[in-house]
């Protein structure tokens, strides 16, 4: 019983990357886990379909970083252009109050 | 040189009548076809809130051409788009690599999953000649 009770805490300080502040000070860098991506981004992205645009645009209307939405580099950059050809045609907005 | 699409979508002033906005995409059309452009899409959207006000207006009437040609009709029609007072704002988008380059992904993408049954199917079947030996050795 007690060995049960001692491993997984061990296990606990190893795995929590964000718990240990302090030891560097304000300088820690930003860790971020590598997230999935939740959405398939399709081979066209068309800049007219809002809805799917949508998903990218938090409140704020800012497009979504990358190590947020976990997509790749290729798609988020054709996402980028889609969501700038949108607002310019004010199907988006450039931002939201 | 010759074959290219484009996009071409508009947003007219919502307080024009709707037999000028027609007039107006009529003569768009003939525009394209003087130019030697085709006109393989027109889509006329209606009027649709904007996300943001352009000239003071919350609401705007898009219209929305699909355009085969070779850019000198796009020029003319750019030309001409920015002089009428009745569009408020307006967007070309060259679709037609975008899309090649789709196609391309797609075609990739359904070669992989084809080879990767193919390749399933043997694995399957010779996991079936190999069970009916393990049985006679049995």
């Amino acid at each position: 019983m007690a060995e049960n009770d001692f491993e997984p805490r061990e296990r606990e300080s190893f795995g929590g990357g964000g718990g240990d502040e302090g030891m560097f000070g304000d300088k820690a860098p930003r860790r971020y886990q590598r997230r999935r991506p939740r959405q398939v981004i399709p081979d066209y992205v068309d800049w007219r379909d809002v809805e799917f645009l949508r998903q990218f645009i938090p409140e704020r209307g800012k497009i979504m970083p990358r190590r947020i939405s976990g997509i790749t580099a290729k798609d988020q950059r054709r996402l980028a252009t889609a969501i700038k050809r949108a607002r310019s045609m004010a199907l988006l907005p450039y931002v939201w109050e | 040189m010759a074959n290219r699409t484009y996009e071409v979508m508009y947003i007219v002033d919502p307080e024009t009548t709707a037999d000028r906005i027609e007039k107006l995409n009529e003569a768009v059309g003939q525009l394209v076809e003087k130019q030697g452009g085709t006109v393989v899409r027109l889509d006329d959207i209606g009027i649709r809130t904007l996300a943001y006000p352009i000239k003071k207006r919350t609401e705007g009437h898009y219209v929305l051409f699909e355009i085969d040609g070779t850019g000198q009709e796009i020029m003319e029609l750019e030309r001409r788009m920015r002089v009428n007072d009745m569009i408020m704002r307006y967007i070309t988008v060259r679709i037609d690599e975008d899309r090649k380059k789709a196609d391309k992904m797609r075609a990739k993408r359904e070669k992989r999953a084809a080879q990767r049954a193919k390749f399933r199917a043997t694995g399957e079947e010779q996991q079936q000649q190999a069970e009916p030996a393990a049985e006679v050795q049995a």
